[in-house]
């Protein structure tokens, strides 16, 4: 009963962020409410007794990739975007529509159909006792799921080019780094019309 | 106790959604990145859940590459936004209809 209720706890905390991210106009305030977001989706891994993915999602997730986020949202001077209109103005009537009509047909569908156990036979019990979740987890991912963790690799080989190739400036020497002699520091004005 | 499948499934279908309705109303690049995140967060929700039903742990497996997937799209994604940025000094996706018919 108790883990029903913490299940429905951190639900509705995701859910309330969730909808936090997509209706504030400060980004910032958007990302912060996306970390809140994923913690309670953490939350709720661990509750599922997935207890390696639930330290991955606050590593990986709202550490590493919403970090990289907070970094790009910092350097771009985002502030005059805020007083812009934040709606597409005729496709909102149209989503506001079809969102719920959505909404509804997943749960319909979802709580329609019967969901029997195949029975893998990797209970928590058998987990527990062959050495924990990161163990058991660890020999199938290096076992039976070895070819798509080495295509994991290339695929993170290939973002990361991708994004230097992307991100890199146009043209050549005038985007060297530049030099500053004695008494002629920039101004912070300066670099703000540079950048 | 084991917490029904389904209200993993409904909790999920929720955040999709939300998502989704980000993806396709707010016009700051920012917000869409953040709703396709959302998005996929709902996908890896259903994995494990499904996973601990069926008592094997393909589908933790597969969230991982679920992760490396979206750690790869967030950098290139960012990395497209920083040059859209410099080129366009804006970053509302309605702005961008250079290839637009």
């Amino acid at each position: 009963m108790a883990d029903k209720f913490v299940f429905i706890m951190f639900a509705a905390l995701a859910v309330i962020g969730a909808l936090g991210v997509i209706t504030r106009s400060n980004i910032v305030h958007g990302l912060i409410l996306l970390v809140f977001t994923f913690l309670n989706v953490a939350g709720i891994f661990l509750l599922t007794q997935a207890y390696f993915l639930a330290v991955i999602q606050v590593l990986v997730y709202a550490g590493a990739i919403l970090v990289l986020f907070a970094f790009v949202v910092m350097f771009l001077n985002l502030r005059e975007f805020q007083q812009l209109e934040q709606l597409h103005p005729k496709q909102k009537w149209v989503v506001l529509v079809l969102a719920p009509l959505m909404l509804a047909e997943f749960i319909f569908v979802v709580t329609g159909a019967t969901y029997a156990s195949v029975g893998g036979g990797l209970s928590p019990e058998v987990i527990a006792e062959r050495g924990g979740n990161v163990q058991v987890l660890g020999e199938v991912l290096f076992g039976e799921m070895l070819l798509p963790f080495e295509i994991a690799s290339l695929i993170l080989l290939v973002g990361m080019v991708g994004a230097i190739l992307l991100a890199h400036k146009e043209g050549g020497s005038e985007n060297r780094l530049r030099e500053w002699g004695e008494g002629e520091e920039p101004t912070s004005a300066f670099v703000e019309q540079e950048v | 106790m084991q917490i029904p499948v389904e209200w993993y499934l409904v909790l999920s279908a929720f955040l999709f959604v939300i998502g989704a309705t980000g993806v396709l109303v707010r016009r700051n690049l920012f917000i869409v990145l953040f709703s396709i995140e959302l998005m996929m967060n709902a996908v890896n929700l259903n994995l494990v859940a499904f996973s601990r039903l069926h008592e094997n742990l393909i589908g933790q497996n597969f969230v991982l590459f679920t992760m490396t997937v979206a750690a790869a799209e967030a950098a290139v994604g960012l990395a497209i936004l920083t040059s859209l940025f410099r080129n366009r000094k804006t970053l509302m996706v309605d702005t961008f209809d250079l290839m637009k018919g």
